[in-house]
């Protein structure tokens, strides 16, 4: 059995015999653990550590860093989608597309935690709720300030946050005040959304107010078959 | 300043003075960028651990500003004492992780650091296309952001990894080494 | 026991900011190198209209036309700044800085960062010493709304200085509510209060 240190040599296991030498699939790199020879698989593994399958999923759960390392990691995803966007509806599409991909992940992470007590949410209010609360309270620690529904449009919500985390060090400058970052909050609720079945658009707005200078809230419209399958549930 | 103190400084500071994050928002936000830069450069590793290695670098220029606010900390004697505020007080502060500091150069120029849990890598596996466990350094930004913060306070360094649990490798290992001292700047017309 | 006014310079010897709240009195300096000397600091197309009488806004460290007097200023300011500093260092020692000095007419505070970032704040004569108080800008102002700030840039190739409005509010209300001989925690109570007060500002203004 191949050990640790033929991974970091070139030397490939040969043998003019062929029915010595170990098989090597066309494709792989010369270093291989043949521990796993049986597995289409060709990721090596370290020989005393174990992969990530063997950590328990809730390990992370309560772990912390500090704001400031996801401040500066967000804002580095900020600048590098800034330059290579014209607009700003591109740049808050990029970051809808960056919190989708978290968002689908999330979804998924936060489900099996429920164990056997998660409940497939099939109306709207209660995916809703489920987001305000677990979701929310999962990623900032806090549940979302409120919930609301339009009077105007039957396919249309409001999810709002008095002080969104990923835009307290962001202060947009004259020529953007359009823009808002939190785009990158709704594309992890349009994923959580679509992930669930209810699909639809997710978009950010600030709402400044006196007291709250920097709500926002999210806007978020279903697509008619979600609206209509409502009406069916009755 | 000796390993203890700092890890007491580092302890202190993680403790009192920071605001804390939901970890795994950040691991899949890094996550989420370098899938991107590996969508973006279509699999060309190489470019991606330059481009990693460049918004670190970014980071770290801001980081240190926050680093030395949070932690009152003046410019340390020697790199030996960087290299211990870096793994015990830096990386705690940020990353609530203490890295060893190991392998030492005679010259004193050069260290490692031995990375236990890494919490930017913590739900990863990487691709198996063949290249990606070869050429892709997944935590890459971090040689960028020492990178940056060492040269704001007058270090040039260059930090790459040497090995990393994601490709197989035993252990998680950056080699940190100090090219020169930066001289401060004049103001031009002065000398 | 007023504030005249505050610079910061980085690394690369720039000014890349500078705010002016009252105009010190010029008459002590025996040669005057500044063109426009005793009426305010007159402003451009873009004045921000000030909330209070006492607060004057400042010009952009690029100096247009008929703001030389600020950049000079700066400049003098600078050179001044970094010249004690190394000779400070030379008389004892690399770990030393110096704090302040005092003239008849002023009284400049200075505080360096480790990643030679300076501060500097002029005084009338009669203030204590305030690199608390700029270490407090520093940490709490500078840190918080510039280095965080993803949209600002850190390198000021030009002198394009700092421009973040979260970071201007702060200091002014920072500022403004400076009183004489205050305890330290004092400050910081007023600091987290304004930071609340500035953000409703934003509004008035």
């Amino acid at each position: 059995m191949q050990r640790g240190d033929s991974l970091n040599s070139p030397f490939v296991p040969f043998s003019p015999n062929p029915s010595i030498q170990q098989g090597t699939p066309t494709s792989t790199p010369p270093l291989k653990h043949t521990l796993s020879s049986s597995t289409s698989s060709n990721l090596r593994y370290s020989s005393s550590r174990k992969s990530i399958y063997d950590r328990h999923l809730n390990r992370s759960q309560r772990s912390e860093l500090s704001k400031a390392s996801f401040a500066f990691l967000f804002g580095e995803m900020v600048q590098y989608a800034q330059k290579r966007v014209n607009g700003i509806a591109d740049l808050e599409k990029k970051l809808n597309l960056h919190g989708y991909s978290i968002g689908q992940r999330l979804l998924e992470l936060l489900l099996w935690r429920e164990g056997r007590s998660a409940k497939r949410e099939t109306r709207i209010l209660g995916i809703l709720q489920f987001i305000t609360t677990t979701v929310y309270r999962s990623i900032f620690n806090k549940p979302a300030d409120g919930l609301e529904k339009s009077r105007d449009n039957e396919d249309e919500y409001m999810l709002i946050d008095n002080d969104p985390m990923v835009n307290s060090y962001i202060s947009v400058p004259k020529e953007m005040s359009q823009l808002n970052c939190a785009a990158f909050v709704a594309g992890i609720i349009e994923a959580v959304l679509d992930g669930c079945l209810f699909p639809g658009r997710v978009t950010a707005h600030s709402v400044p107010t006196e007291q709250l200078p920097a709500k926002t809230v999210f806007l978020i419209k279903f697509d008619e078959a979600v609206i209509e399958r409502e009406s069916v549930l009755g | 300043m000796s390993a203890t103190k700092a890890a007491r400084v580092g302890e202190d500071v993680w403790k009192t003075r920071i605001d804390k994050v939901n970890a795994e928002l950040v691991t899949l936000t890094y996550g989420s960028i370098v899938a991107q830069l590996c969508r973006d450069f279509e699999g060309d590793y190489l470019e991606v651990n330059k481009q990693l290695e460049k918004m670190g670098y970014n980071i770290g220029l801001r980081l240190i500003e926050d680093f030395l606010a949070k932690t009152n900390m003046g410019k340390c004697a020697n790199f030996r004492e960087t290299a211990e505020t870096i793994a015990k007080v830096g990386f705690k502060v940020f990353l609530n992780i203490t890295p060893t500091v190991t392998n030492w150069t005679t010259d004193n120029k050069q260290f490692s650091l031995i990375f236990e849990e890494n919490p930017l890598a913590d739900f990863v596996e990487l691709p198996d296309d063949g290249r990606a466990q070869n050429e892709l350094w997944y935590s890459n930004m971090l040689c960028g952001v020492l990178r940056g913060a060492l040269e704001m306070v007058q270090m040039q360094v260059d930090a790459h990894f040497v090995g990393d649990i994601l490709r197989g490798n035993e252990v998680t290992e950056m080699r940190v080494t100090l090219v020169r001292i930066i001289d401060d700047e004049l103001p031009p017309g002065e000398d | 026991m007023t504030i005249y006014s505050f610079y910061i310079f980085d690394r690369h010897c720039e000014c890349i900011y500078v705010k002016q709240w009252h105009q010190r009195d010029r008459s002590f300096r025996p040669t005057s190198s500044a063109s426009t000397v005793d009426s305010p600091v007159t402003l451009s197309s873009d004045q921000r209209s000030s909330t209070s009488s006492k607060l004057q806004n400042d010009v952009h460290p690029t100096g247009r036309g008929g703001r030389l007097s600020v950049q000079d200023d700066a400049k003098l300011v600078f050179g001044v700044v970094f010249s004690l500093r190394n000779m400070v260092r030379k008389l004892s020692g690399p770990d030393d800085s110096f704090i302040s000095y005092r003239t008849g007419s002023y009284k400049l505070h200075y505080y360096e960062t480790a990643t030679n970032l300076k501060f500097v704040l002029l005084t009338d004569v009669k203030m204590n010493n305030l690199k608390v108080v700029l270490h407090q800008i520093y940490v709490n102002l500078y840190v918080e709304f510039v280095t965080k700030n993803p949209l600002s840039p850190i390198e000021h190739p030009g002198g394009e200085g700092v421009a973040v409005e979260l970071f201007e509010m702060g200091l002014d209300s920072f500022i403004v509510n400076l009183r004489p001989h205050p305890p330290l925690r004092r400050i910081q109570t007023n600091l987290v209060l304004n930071r609340e007060q500035y953000r409703i500002d934003i509004k008035v203004s």
